[in-house]
């Protein structure tokens, strides 16, 4: 219901009904209307009809009486109270059709002048006289009969007249209602075909805005598609290139490692006894051939000076050699010193005659250290 | 079908380094240990290259690679060693018998791009 669409088309959808329901009762009121109109009009033409025959029996019977006194025919007598009697039965009927008491009255009055009319042919005819009679035609010469007859039918005309105008009333009700049935009917078919159309817009344009936010949503669906193919493919490559780059970085430390002990190896590989040195010349490295030279282990060398190990023989010494550590000062100038004479002293206080042979290291043009070799004259014994 | 490289290497990490870098360029890999089974690996499935290391366990890579020549004179050979090698020495005593040569220290990617080359020229 918190649809805003739906909230408007059962809007329309109610006033359709409301129309619907007042086009209904319009139209069964106006029918009643008719309805009671036709009853009405049905009794109009009773009462016109019943006039007509109390019209009809009076001149009838008025007839029939002075054909009976004339003429004493017994016919005649049968006929005028035949006559008489179907103009009393009129009279009642049109008494007791009477709905008001001003038709009642005129309807009494006519009862009235009819039945002085009946009450003077019940007196000729109760005397039954011999045709021709003289006193009975006295009688009936005496009679104001057309004048009671016109004044019978005056009052009949009245009440047609009157009956007359309400049926012309009637009919012009009854247009009058048959008209505002159309016109309700028409109308309210109008106002639901309306509604109704109006709910169909309603629909439709609601139906077009879902397909519209259903494209967007869709157009919006296959970006973000997209943008997500997008993304998952630069992470896709992004993981090969760190996957590359790993294998790469696990690639160069093997290949280092494997570098580191190939070196260390072959260095281990030399008999002869080979010590890196630092720039201040203490020991910072050693091959297993010094271990088996000096019978110290590389963790009580590393560090210390290489002259606590290795020293120059004394007579090789020049001057100037003597006032400067020849060892230090070739390295400074990053030249090598090649197979001195001289001692090593090992871990029992021994000493044995070696040579030493000086290298300086050097990364580029810079000395960074040196490696001597130490070389034995004689065989050793193992000092280790 | 993809080109075939076979590996000779003693040892494991290396060997399985490489297959990975391989197998990603889309190559077939076949790798073994040593010189032993380089004839039946061969036999069964022969390379498009050989990328050997230099020091076997139970052989010399090069005394290896001499005696694959003699059945496969055509198949090309990579060596791929931690041993420095003059640059004189390959392409004069080694020249015959391996097509190039790459240090162990060279970067994985410039390895790759040796395979890939010597395995157009031989496909040429």
């Amino acid at each position: 219901m918190n649809d805003p669409t739906i909230r408007r088309v059962l809007i329309v959808f109610g006033l359709a009904a409301v129309a619907v329901l007042l086009i209904a009762t319009v139209t069964v009121r106006n029918l009643n209307r008719e309805a009671a109109s036709s009853d009405w009009v049905n009794h109009t033409h009773a009462v016109l009809s019943e006039l007509q025959s109390v019209s009809a029996n009076l001149r009838a019977g008025e007839a029939s009486l002075r054909t009976f006194v004339f003429g004493g025919g017994r016919t005649d007598r049968l006929a005028t109270r035949d006559a008489f009697d179907r103009l009393e039965e009129h009279v009642g009927v049109l008494q007791a059709l009477m709905r008001n008491e001003a038709q009642s009255a005129q309807a009494d009055n006519i009862a009235t002048l009819v039945g002085r009319r009946l009450e003077f042919a019940n007196s000729i005819l109760k005397e039954n006289p011999a045709p021709g009679d003289a006193d009975t035609v006295a009688k009936l010469a005496r009679d104001n009969g057309l004048a009671a007859i016109a004044e019978i039918e005056r009052a009949i005309a009245k009440l047609r007249d009157e009956q007359m105008t309400l049926l012309a009333e009637r009919d012009r009700l009854s247009v009058i209602h048959a008209q505002s049935t159309r016109w309700t009917v028409w109308t309210g078919v109008a106002v639901n075909f309306l509604l109704l159309a109006g709910a169909v817009w309603l629909i439709r344009d609601d139906i077009a805005a879902r397909k519209r936010v259903a494209a967007v949503l869709a157009e919006a669906n296959d970006q973000l598609e997209v943008k997500v193919r997008e993304r998952t493919q630069e992470l896709a490559t992004a993981n090969e290139h760190l996957a590359a780059e790993n294998l790469e970085r696990r690639w160069a430390n093997e290949a280092l490692e494997h570098q580191i002990h190939y070196n260390q190896v072959i260095v281990n590989s030399i008999n002869d006894a080979v010590f890196v040195l630092t720039k201040s010349l203490n020991i910072s490295r050693i091959n297993p051939a010094v271990v088996h030279l000096t019978g110290y282990d590389a963790p009580q060398l590393v560090n210390r000076p290489l002259n606590s190990i290795v020293h120059l023989a004394s007579d090789s010494a020049t001057p100037h050699e003597q006032l400067f550590d020849p060892i230090l000062q070739a390295l400074k100038e990053g030249r090598d010193l090649r197979d001195l004479p001289a001692e090593t002293e090992d871990r029992l206080k021994r000493r044995n005659r070696v040579t030493l042979t000086v290298f300086p290291l050097q990364d580029g043009a810079k000395v960074v250290g040196g490696i001597a070799i130490v070389r034995p004259l004689h065989p050793l014994t193992s000092a280790s | 079908m993809n080109s075939h490289i076979l590996i000779v290497d003693d040892e494991a990490p290396i060997r399985e380094m490489l297959r990975l870098a391989l197998t990603r360029r889309g190559y077939r890999v076949t790798d073994v240990a040593s010189a032993f089974e380089v004839e039946s690996a061969v036999r069964h499935d022969p390379p498009d290259l050989i990328v050997s290391d230099l020091q076997l366990e139970d052989s010399d890579g090069l005394a290896m690679i001499a005696q694959l020549k003699k059945s496969h004179p055509n198949v090309p050979v990579l060596l791929l060693t931690g041993v420095f090698l003059d640059p004189e020495v390959v392409h004069g005593t080694l020249g015959n018998q391996i097509t190039a040569y790459l240090h162990k220290t060279a970067s994985l990617s410039k390895i790759m791009e040796e395979i890939d080359r010597l395995v157009r020229e031989k496909q040429a």
